[in-house]
């Protein structure tokens, strides 16, 4: 098991339901370019019945990054082209597991 | 008056085939046909698709909600990041159940505390995130302005959610520091439940039987002072504990996390039992 302080992925909540990945992710680069393995978006969806915001999951290489990742993204405020505005939340991923690299090709 | 007939969607003939295999073929006899044929699609182009359909657990049957966990772990061997990406979605829908608290989707939530259970059955996530997950239960939103809307004094479907969990997959948790963690988790639960006063009949039967299987000699405290004097005692042996065991570590190095074989096969009572060796 994982304890409090070796823990590096992380789950981005509340982001705009129609950012794109691409979007997020020039913004992540810009800072923490090569100090994470791994990461998986989520797109939110508009719709009349229900919007769900987007989420992004990043596995970071050291736990410190982690801190740093939060200082800056925790309550970072996104727009969205009709300017309103969503406030981000970074949590601790509630399960920490990642995709194992050497994920075998399915013979099938 | 005219009205417009309702138009049906129309989907992708994949799509329809995705459906056809988890919605109406999936069943215990046919679980690893449908496992081979769901191996065979382009998982590139449907992969967003199959996860959506996974995460539909809550419109099958109650019953059937193991077979989409075994797949889950089947398909994990070879897509490894569509088995975490569930368990992610997972988490994520009960995190948010919790934070909306609409009466609409109770049978949603009850289906997704099953499919974790089931999830963890199948050694897709370890302890420790059940635990989170029970704890988060508890507390969540408490203590906060929005108590009242999230948690409401006469609001037992907490209670139900925790039963739910605890029915699918707490009969692991009986050896080893993963039952210790649930003995301390239950005394918490019954200080959440006796917060809520009385409560209705069937969920207190529902609590008697989960009691009875989990732990049937564990004291049911009558009063909130009595498990309150529980808990400080509790807290009391822990610390003794921990003090100990920093001792002793800075002796021999422990704490190496247990390796757990992680399977993925889907067994043929739909069962797995290495959980139970965890530890």
């Amino acid at each position: 098991m994982k304890g409090p302080l070796d823990r590096t992925k992380v789950v981005l909540r509340h982001l705009p339901p129609s950012i794109s990945q691409s979007s997020l992710m020039d913004q992540v680069e810009t800072r923490f370019s090569g100090r994470y393995n791994w990461v998986s978006f989520r797109p939110g969806k508009t719709s009349q019945k229900r919007q769900s915001y987007s989420r992004a999951y990043i596995d970071f290489k050291r736990p410190e990054d982690v801190i740093e990742f939060a200082e800056f993204f925790d309550g970072h405020v996104f727009v969205n082209e009709k300017g309103t505005q969503f406030k981000t939340v970074v949590e601790y991923g509630p399960s920490q597991r990642v995709p194992k690299q050497w994920s075998k090709k399915d013979g099938r | 008056p005219e009205r417009s007939a309702r138009v049906s969607k129309v989907r992708p003939p994949l799509h329809q085939y995705i459906r056809k295999l988890l919605f109406s073929d999936l069943d215990k006899s046919s679980i690893e046909r449908v496992l081979r044929q769901l191996r065979k699609l382009p998982w590139s182009e449907c992969d967003p698709y199959l996860l959506k359909c996974f995460m539909k657990v809550h419109k099958g049957k109650f019953g059937q909600i193991h077979l989409i966990a075994s797949l889950t772990a089947g398909l994990s061997r070879y897509h490894d990041d569509f088995a975490v990406a569930v368990v992610d979605e997972v988490l994520e829908e009960i995190r948010f159940g919790l934070e909306l608290n609409d009466y609409g989707m109770q049978q949603r939530r009850i289906a997704n505390m099953r499919f974790l259970g089931e999830l963890y059955n199948y050694e897709l996530v370890d302890s420790s995130v059940i635990f989170d997950t029970l704890y988060l239960i508890l507390v969540f939103g408490h203590g906060t302005a929005e108590q009242d809307t999230l948690d409401p004094p006469e609001d037992c479907f907490r209670i139900r959610m925790v039963i739910t969990l605890l029915e699918t997959c707490g009969h692991y948790f009986d050896r080893g520091s993963s039952k210790r963690k649930l003995d301390r988790f239950l005394i918490h639960f019954q200080r959440y439940i006796l917060c809520k006063g009385a409560l209705p009949l069937d969920i207190e039967f529902d609590l008697q039987d989960l009691f009875a299987e989990l732990r049937p000699n564990m004291t049911r405290y009558s009063s909130v002072e009595e498990v309150n004097a529980a808990l400080v005692e509790l807290e009391e042996h822990e610390r003794v504990v921990a003090t100990e065991k920093a001792n002793i570590d800075k002796h021999s190095e422990t704490g190496k996390s247990p390796s757990r074989t992680s399977s993925g096969v889907i067994s043929v009572n739909g069962q797995s039992i290495a959980n139970g060796s965890e530890e």
